[in-house]
């Protein structure tokens, strides 16, 4: 059990856990596409601890960091 | 009438396809959240109205503009509903797609964007999609116009079609939701039409619909059934309420895709990758966008405004003035009557209109930035910086719509989620340097700084942005502080601006400039005159006994330790209050009077380079103009907020003005 964050950019790996991402946020990624279950990966992410991108099946979202290291993902 | 309305997710050309279909022209833009108010337009063929809403990604809003949405769908009844899905982002866009078929109402989907899905090499199926889902398909591009007539003509049948199309879907939620929704559905009176739709809607927790159902029903006895049956689900599937109603729509519409979308290519690094490598650097990303805001006033100056803009002055002062005054000789005109029209109407608003080559340059920019994607990459790249000052990244798209006019840009903060950040946004933007601003900046720069003016001009926007974002961190520490915030945004693929797009794009803003001298800016300029030509001694006297001077004179005084402490640009500061344009009517009309020697001559009498800059500076900050007044008090709902707004521009403005002259003085400028 890993957070995104701890993942290496560009490595696909499925979602488990989406509990304690910021309740809206939450929301968002799931109007995205991003549930429990999806495969997504980790593609940048900004300097100074700014935000980080994501890709889910061709798609980019950006979000803050801390929100990424509360979804708990596992290789795929 | 038929009534056909426009839905679908944020961005995938709903607003694009209005265009095509009414031949008009709406705000378009690459990035989610452009449309935030609807609009209605007529059809081509006549046959009808269609209506343009905000994208939405679900019928429950999180923000303003998504709530427009759902209100139209809850409080109006249209013909039909033409879904607007990305082709190339199906599976997503459908989730939307299965809540328009509990909603009712006769439904034709318009897959857009097929340009982009084949690129990507999916193979949709549309025969057998369309089979699947049981409603009509039409293939569009709404960017060229392909499919535009099929789709018009298959809407408007299945708009006049009264039998099965029309009546809701069901879909099967599972034994405890669909008890639940039987539930509800008795305790809601029979007049209700989208009876299992709203009861579907209000479990799903879409707070409008539960605001319309508590006129009918006990609200106590709507939390009690939402509350037992999220319970229920808990219990049973250990998950979410709305998360298992979204597993539920995922699972149709993977049964929908299966049969009809093969992935033909293997994914690769696209274009947008590689142009992100560079402009969302971790080191390039700031400086990549001051260096494209350094490219954007060089551009309207040195490079091209200004020399089209002296070129446009010479042909107002010399050609135009010059036969006006011989046509009004040659017909006899009363002296008042000339003096009028050459030293009012032509000083006035041609004063103004000379900016317009700057202006319109800086507005093709804005909308290449606009349509180009980058939008969404500006905003990430920024977040940090904003929310270290209690905003978010998203809050920098209304300040860059500003820079144009600060209008829109206040109306664009309706697509933060968060109403503090979105409040705070709202007062911020009025910080922004907009175009009408930039005349200002023009006529002083091309006096007084001749040889830096693109950087001059760029150091304003950036002190309207550091005030801005200095401002936010005093604000969110004082106004509501216990919201938390969020970042979240959706990054569009780079699309290479259409000229045909840039070119509309740039015109619907520039016109706005243009119609304002012409009528605002006309008027303004013939009453500004007459203050200027008569005084407490009758008509006719000296600008300098005139009440212009005497209304100027009021508040001289006060602006006196900020270097600019002369009745001219008094009277100018009161009347820039209207319009920040009229700030160069006015010093057109007073300095034009006396001599001849042109107005960019006649300044340089009253101002020094550092009054000059101290005087922009005041300009750029001191009070919002009357529309981003009228139209800050229309966002916020708020007299307070309102006033709010212009004091502490006003206060503000005077501190920055001060130090920066007194400043400047220290340090030997003069
Ligand atoms: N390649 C391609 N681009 C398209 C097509 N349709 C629209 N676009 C582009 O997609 C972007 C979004 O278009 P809009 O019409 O503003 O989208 P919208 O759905 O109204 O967006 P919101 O108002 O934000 O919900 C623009 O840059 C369009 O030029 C298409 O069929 N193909
Ligand atoms: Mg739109």
């Amino acid at each position: 059990m890993m957070t995104l964050l701890e993942t290496t950019a560009g490595s696909n790996v499925k979602v488990t856990n989406l509990d304690s991402v910021h309740a809206l946020v939450r929301r968002r990624l799931g109007d995205l596409g991003v549930m429990v279950g999806s495969v997504i990966s980790l593609r940048k992410t900004m300097p100074f601890g700014g935000p980080c991108t994501i890709e889910i099946k061709g798609q980019w979202i950006a979000i803050r960091r801390k929100d990424a290291g509360s979804i708990l993902v596992e290789g795929v | 009438m038929i009534k056909l309305a426009l839905t679908g997710n944020p961005n995938t050309g709903k607003t694009s396809l209005f265009n095509m279909l009414t031949d008009s022209y709406e705000y378009v833009g690459n990035w989610a959240g452009v449309t935030i108010e609807k609009k209605v337009g007529m059809l081509n063929n006549k046959r009808g109205q269609l209506i343009d809403l905000p994208g939405i990604y679900s019928l429950s809003p999180l923000s303003r503009d998504e709530g427009v949405t759902t209100l139209y769908l809850l409080d109006e009844t249209p013909s039909m509903l033409l879904n607007v899905v990305d082709a190339s982002q199906l599976e997503r866009n459908l989730h939307l797609t299965i809540q328009l078929l509990e909603y009712g109402r006769p439904v034709v989907l318009a897959l857009n964007m097929i340009d982009v899905a084949k690129k990507r090499g999916l193979n949709i199926d549309v025969e057998q999609l369309a089979k699947q889902i049981g409603i009509p398909i039409v293939p569009v591009i709404a960017r060229t116009g392909y499919g535009c007539d099929a789709l018009l003509e298959t809407s408007i049948q299945s708009s006049g079609d009264s039998g099965i199309a029309a009546s809701p879907r069901r879909f099967d939620y599972g034994p405890v939701l669909e008890g639940a929704i039987s539930r509800l559905e008795a305790m809601l009176p029979k007049e209700l039409t989208s009876a299992r739709w709203l009861a579907l809607q209000l479990l799903e927790g879409n707070i409008p619909v539960l605001q319309k159902l508590r006129q009918y029903v006990d609200p106590v006895q709507l939390q009690a059934c939402y509350v037992e049956t999220e319970k229920l689900v808990q219990e049973t599937g250990g998950i979410r309420l709305a998360d298992y109603i979204r597993d539920r729509r995922a699972a149709i519409i993977q049964g929908w895709l299966q049969q009809s979308v093969r992935e033909t290519k293997e994914q690769h690094t696209t274009l947008s990758e590689r142009i992100d490598a560079i402009v969302m650097n971790k080191f390039l990303g700031i400086p990549v966008f001051l260096a494209f805001m350094y490219l954007t006033f060089k551009l309207t100056f040195d490079w091209f405004g200004t020399p089209l803009s002296d070129a446009l002055d010479s042909l107002l002062n010399g050609f135009v003035r010059d036969n006006v005054s011989s046509f009004l000789d040659s017909a006899g005109a009363a002296a008042f009557i000339k003096a009028v029209l050459l030293d009012g109407v032509i000083s006035g608003v041609g004063g103004v209109l000379v900016f317009v080559p700057q202006i319109f340059m800086l507005f093709l920019i804005i909308s290449f930035i606009e349509d180009s994607g980058y939008m969404a990459r500006i905003a990430t790249v920024m977040d940090k910086l904003l929310e270290g000052v209690g905003l978010n990244g998203k809050a920098f798209i209304p300040m860059i719509i500003g820079f144009g006019c600060n209008v829109p840009g206040i109306m664009a903060a309706r697509t933060i989620e968060q109403p503090k950040e979105r409040l705070l946004t709202i007062l911020l933007t009025p910080l922004m340097s907009c175009s009408a601003r930039l005349s200002v900046y023009s006529l002083f720069v091309g006096t007084f700084f001749e040889k830096n003016q693109a950087l001059i001009v760029l150091s304003l926007y950036v002190l309207g942005v550091v005030v801005a974002l200095a401002l936010a961190k005093l604000f969110s520490f004082t106004l509501a502080k216990e919201e938390e915030s969020m970042f979240i945004v959706e990054m569009p693929p780079y699309r290479i601006p259409q000229w045909r797009t840039l070119s509309r794009s740039t015109w619907e803003k520039g016109k706005g400039f243009v119609r304002k001298a012409g009528t605002f800016i006309f008027g303004g300029s013939v009453v500004i005159w007459m203050l200027g030509y008569s005084g407490f001694s009758g008509w006719n006297v000296p600008m300098n006994e005139s009440f212009l001077q005497t209304i100027g004179s009021v508040i001289s005084p006060i602006m006196q330790p900020l270097g600019f402490g002369n009745w001219q640009a008094g009277a100018a500061l009161i009347t820039g209050f209207l319009a920040k344009e009229v700030v160069v009517s006015t010093m057109g009309i007073i300095y034009a009077a006396p001599t001849d020697a042109g107005l960019e001559g006649a300044i340089t009498q009253f101002f020094t380079p550092l009054q000059a800059y101290s005087f922009m500076v005041f300009i750029l900050l001191y009070v919002p103009c009357l529309a981003t007044v009228g139209v800050i008090r229309s966002e916020t709902k708020s007299a307070k907020w309102t006033w709010f707004s212009v004091i502490y521009a006003l206060i503000v403005a005077y501190i920055i003005a001060f130090i920066i002259y007194r400043a400047g003085l220290l340090l030997g400028f003069h």
